[in-house]
């Protein structure tokens, strides 16, 4: 017996030592590839059928765009876009726009990318069967026809000055000479969404289930070749296991660093990782439904009235809430307005953190503590309200309890729900609930304001669910599009919103990016984090 | 209830039964007096300044990421894990007590169909059984979520209760009550029920520990008991991201996790021993 | 013995149809949009939700809804996944090497080790070894899984980098490397989730085995063997164990479902690819067919599982058949 255990105990011990030293093969390939930490499974990256960023963010290095958008993310007018599958493109009158792709544009098998390409694609998109959340955003293109194999003419139904960008940004061109020959409803199980075949920078390499998809350099790509070889997309659901991956050198590249804020000493910690800081698309906020959740013809009971709005606003001190999770890297914006929007500047501060303006606006709408419990009511009914939450989300879910904790001082009692994501839509578009945390990625345009804050808007799904409607601003918002003069339209939208109160904006952030040392040349675009790795480099 | 005294004082006798004891009493009291000399577990008194504060004076276990003290948190949280469990498993034990006589004592198919169906839900892992079902209320209150850990956890006692009554039917005595003519109830509940009181305290305390865990568990994946009551498992998730930064505020309710399974399964050991002396 | 065998497989058949009717009842009761994951952040016109509700079928009434999966299932189709859009058959074949890796290696650990500690645990029956050991198993079975393996992946994967984390295999291992060298790479992901698993789980085993063992050390024929004059040593560990290992295999049977079940915990912690997480994650975005799916394969490991059990029991001990 005492054999057999020293025997093992030897083996255990020779069997730890060897699985405690790294296989030596993988450092030579890790000097030429780029390993991206993501929180999602890239398992269909193709263009019309993506849902989730995962997917979209290997979708951007296989499929080019006609162009993309330029340095300064500006979505009006037919310039500032910069070329890629289109070489160049000219207005023919105000609702025609002429592309001329780029000749010498490839698919990964060889074959010329065409015109017929992207018509089948924009058929696709307009198409709400198979387009999905494309169809609306292409809703104002009329027609799109192939003049030859190099020429593409798009009609709009109507003038507007975001007519490019609609055209170029939205869709991705997809290889019809191959997809022809697939049937929709076999697309997604095909042999071409397990090995897609795309006309970007890189090609699909392989993909390894629930771990990691890996994309090779086109050594002979038309718009120069790639300088990193290989770049890999390493799954971790896990925020924390992902900041790992990063901090033991298992990944080079992490987006969203923060919050929680803990995590940027420790980055910062790592001399061999650099922080890069971008502005983004993002706004959070505590949304107050103000149509009453049994019957969406009613005001809401508590929230309809915008003096106990106004008055959550003032009582919850949203300055301290967003530097405990984001510090230095986001503000506290005056409405729907993110870091990247330019009439972000045209508003004025949020209104204060005032608990006691939020009391005298809570006691003038009829809210008194008559029962001693500390809680205010009114006609026997308590100021308590539901509050949801997605679980999957951390940082909302300290939000929420901050809010809790603070608003309890005012006698408002809040309840958190914290709900698995598919209950969260369904409530939130369903309208019921009281209040709900959300985090909004907002359009790179200011029109975007119009999907989730107009009156047109309530009612659709994901958009306008707490019911805010001003015709006010909704005219103002119609004048400012057409406008050659639109900022002080814009401005008096964010001050009617500011007045209106239909939500607590808690922070506008930015997010942080950490990237290994080794990668130079790095620039990261604000609205598709990867999109421009092709023209990173790697030191030797 | 002689057999329940007896079982008890070899507990106490038993070493680790006796180790075991002595721990869970003192949770039981630290989670029943504590609060009366540690601060409010919800307050929040310096988000920005007092946040993840390692031990020291003044927070003994330091503060979490909310500045709450982790004391008075994983203090707090032995009282709700504690209830939840006891509350949880005793439903869960009477109704797998009522299932098994039912089925053990009444035979014929009301037997066969309570078996086939509690078969097929033991064939259901009890943590999907959970997930599923706490995913049929959006929010779900302290109360429900103690009735579904219950009304979950009976299967497996049902089929125990159910073999030892039908052990205990061919027994001399049970059929002499009957010949008898002892009325049904008075079969089942004087002669059958006390008999099966040994197996059924042994899946009580060893059920206890299990439900903890689950409740830990389920409170971890974000489902269980609903913030801001502290709950052990609902700690570590919430501490999961500053893990490396304040490991204090997961380190300890992990370990007060640990120490009250622990206890709960010694004191069970020593049950399963009093109740089957050979094996000791 | 066939009737008997035919009565219990008759009954394993049984109790899985009604696990599959629970399921799928408990399933359809939750509230929750399925469709919610693919709407992500952006507004969608009620047109646009109403088609793909029709396609995926979820417009049907409940029967329907059930009759359309039986037909599936009994042509081994288990539908369409509605977050990943594939086949979840194809989901979970890609799944299922990671997960039986996992729960394989699990399982040989707590029958290898696990047995040989409980045998020597009965061997010195109440002196310190198996007070001590008693004890330590215990609070491993005490310790919650997550927990454990964060505070694994936080000392030993990230502060002193002995072990990978996460994943199973290093995606920058060249694609040509030797075999040796991927099994080596695949090994050293293993260790922490392995032993994490393990650690919570081993304690039934060694229980089971000590038992097992006393009620062997205990029987006529050990001490006819130790009359005979043989060497303790070769009482113990050739007669004794011999018999005390049978009951503790009839166990693995039961063991079975841990290979999906074990390692929901484990597997989001470690990010270890397997059917744990992706079940897990299929229940919180409400996936209907691959909650459906997964669940109805750990049903039917955890009745397979039994199955085997009894059978194994009845082929070496004909007195059950007649019980």
């Amino acid at each position: 017996m005492l054999r057999l255990t020293r025997v093992a105990s030897g083996a255990a011990m020779l069997l730890g030592t060897a699985l405690c030293h790294a296989v030596p093969d993988a450092a030579a390939q890790r000097a030429e590839t780029l390993v991206i930490a993501t929180g999602q499974e890239a398992a269909l990256p193709i263009p019309t059928l993506i849902s989730g960023s995962g997917n979209q963010d290997v979708a951007d290095l296989l499929f080019l765009r006609l162009a993309s958008l330029g340095p300064d993310l500006r979505t009006a007018g037919d310039l500032g876009f910069t070329p890629e599958l289109a070489s160049s493109w000219h207005r023919r009158d105000s609702v025609t726009l002429v592309f001329d792709l780029n000749p010498r544009a490839r698919w990964h098998d060889g074959h010329p990318v065409t015109a017929r390409d992207v018509v089948y694609t924009f058929g696709r998109a307009r198409d709400p069967k198979t387009g999905g959340k494309l169809a609306p955003t292409v809703r104002h293109i009329a027609s799109v026809a192939a003049v030859g194999d190099g020429r593409v003419v798009v009609t709009f139904d109507r003038a507007y000055n975001e007519q490019v960008y609609d055209a170029v940004f939205h869709v991705q061109p997809l290889p019809s000479h191959i997809l022809t020959a697939i049937p929709d409803s076999l697309l997604a199980t095909s042999g071409f969404a397990s090995q897609p075949i795309g006309n970007g920078p890189y090609r699909w390499g392989r993909r390894v289930a629930g771990q990691f998809v890996e994309l090779h350099a086109v050594t002979d790509h038309f718009l120069g070749p790639p300088r990193i070889r290989r770049v890999v997309f390493r799954v971790a659901e896990s925020p924390d296991a992902r900041l790992n991956m990063l901090l033991t050198g298992e990944a080079d590249a992490l987006y969203g660093i923060v919050p929680p804020l803990a995590n940027l000493g420790r980055v910062a910690a790592n001399a061999q990782l650099r922080l890069i800081t971008v502005p983004i698309n993002t706004v959070g906020y505590l949304l107050f439904n103000q149509r009453s959740p049994d019957n969406r013809g009613r005001p809401h009971p508590i929230l309809g009235d915008v003096r106990v709005r106004r008055a959550l606003v003032h009582g919850i001190d949203r300055r301290a809430i967003t530097r405990s999770l984001f510090g230095d890297y986001a503000e506290v914006p005056v409405g729907p307005v993110p870091q990247l929007s330019w009439i972000r500047s045209l508003a004025g501060p949020p209104p204060p953190y005032d608990p006691a303006q939020a009391r005298v606006l809570l006691k003038e709408a009829g809210w008194r503590d008559t029962d001693g419990d500390g809680i205010l009511d009114r006609g026997g009914r308590p100021l308590a309200l539901t509050l949801n939450i997605p679980a999957t989300s951390a940082p909302r879910r300290q939000m929420g309890l901050q809010m809790q904790a603070q608003l309890r001082q005012l006698g408002v009692r809040v309840e958190m729900a914290v709900l698995s994501i598919p209950v969260f839509v369904e409530r939130r578009n369903a309208g019921q609930f009281d209040m709900e945390i959300a985090a909004a990625r907002m359009d790179p345009t200011p029109s975007g304001i119009r999907n989730s804050w107009s009156c047109a808007s309530v009612g659709v799904p994901n958009a306008n669910v707490g019911g805010y409607c001003s015709p006010r601003i909704d005219s103002l918002m119609g004048l400012a599009l057409s406008s050659p003069e639109p900022a002080p339209l814009w401005k008096a939208v964010l001050e009617q919103i500011r007045a209106d109160a239909p939500a607590a904006f808690l922070y506008a952030p930015m997010t942080i990016i950490a990237i290994d040392r080794r990668f130079r040349e790095v620039a990261i675009p604000p609205l598709s984090t990867w999109s421009t790795v092709a023209q990173w480099s790697i030191a030797r | 209830m002689n057999r329940v005294a007896e079982i008890l004082r070899h507990v106490r006798r038993s070493p680790e039964g006796r180790l075991g004891l002595i721990i869970l009493t003192a949770i039981i009291l630290a989670g029943a007096a504590g609060p009366l000399f540690l601060p409010d577990p919800l307050a929040q008194p310096d988000i920005l300044g007092g946040a993840n504060l390692a031990p020291g004076t003044g927070h003994w276990l330091g503060t979490d990421q909310l500045s709450r003290d982790v004391l008075a948190r994983v203090v707090s949280g032995a009282r709700i894990s504690l209830t939840v469990a006891f509350i949880a498993v005793a439903l869960s034990i009477t109704l797998g007590a009522a299932v098994g006589l039912v089925a053990g004592y009444v035979g014929g198919w009301v037997d066969v169909i309570l078996m086939r169906v509690v078969d097929g839900a033991l064939a259901i892992p009890r943590l999907f059984l959970l997930l599923l079902i706490v995913a049929v209320w959006e929010a779900l209150p302290l109360a429900a979520f103690i009735v579904l850990l219950g009304t979950t956890g009976w299967f497996g006692t049902s089929r125990l209760v159910r073999g030892e009554v039908l052990r205990l039917k061919t027994e001399p005595y049970i059929q002499a009550a009957e010949a008898l003519g002892a009325r049904r109830h008075r079969v089942l509940f004087h002669h059958l029920l006390p008999n099966t009181a040994g197996p059924v305290l042994v899946a009580a305390t060893l059920g206890v520990g299990n439900v903890i865990l689950l409740e830990a568990g389920l409170s971890f994946l974000g489902v269980g008991i609903r913030p801001p009551t502290p709950s052990w498992g609902g700690m570590i998730l919430e501490a999961q991201e500053v893990l490396f930064v304040a490991p204090w505020s997961s380190v300890f309710p992990g370990l007060a996790i640990v120490l009250t399974v622990l206890a709960v399964n010694l004191v069970g050991d020593a049950v399963r021993e009093a109740v089957d002396p050979q094996h000791a | 013995m066939l009737p008997w065998i035919a009565g219990r497989t008759a009954q394993a058949v049984a109790t899985f149809v009604v696990a599959t009717i629970l399921i799928f009842m408990l399933m359809r009761l939750a509230p929750g949009d399925p469709l919610a994951r693919l709407m992500g952040d952006r507004p969608m016109t009620r047109e646009e939700v109403a088609t793909l509700r029709r396609l995926y079928g979820l417009d049907q009434p409940m029967i329907a809804q059930f009759g359309r999966f039986t037909y599936g299932v009994v042509r081994g189709d288990l539908g369409t996944s509605i977050e990943y859009r594939l086949p979840v058959t194809r989901l979970i074949r890609e799944r299922l090497p990671a997960s039986l890796l996992l729960g394989g290696t699990v399982l040989v650990l707590n029958f290898t080790l696990g047995v040989w500690l409980g045998a020597l645990q009965a061997v010195r029956l109440g002196k310190r070894f198996d007070r001590w050991l008693s004890t330590i198993s215990l609070a491993g079975f005490a310790l919650p899984s997550f927990w454990l393996g964060l505070i694994l992946a936080w000392l030993i994967g990230v502060k002193w980098r002995l072990l990978p984390a996460l994943g199973m295999m290093d995606p920058l291992l060249p694609q040509d490397a030797g075999a040796l060298t991927r099994a080596l790479d695949i090994a050293r992901h293993l260790v922490l989730p392995a032993v994490t698993l393990s650690v919570v789980s081993i304690a039934a085993t060694i229980r089971y085995q000590r038992t097992a063992m006393i009620d062997a050390l205990a029987a006529p024929f050990i001490r006819t063997a130790r009359a005979k004059g043989l060497s303790e040593r070769r009482v113990v560990w050739r007669h004794a164990w011999r018999n005390a290992l049978f009951p503790v295999m009839t166990l693995f049977g039961l063991w079975l479902p841990i290979v999906v079940t074990g390692s929901v915990f484990v597997e989001q912690v470690f990010s270890w690819p397997g059917l744990g997480s992706l079940a897990a994650n299929a229940i919180s975005g409400r996936d209907y067919p691959v909650i459906m799916g997964t669940s109805l394969l750990a049903a039917a490991l955890v009745i397979a599982g039994g199955w085997l059990t009894d059978l194994v029991y009845a082929v070496l001990d004909p007195r059950v058949r007649h019980g």
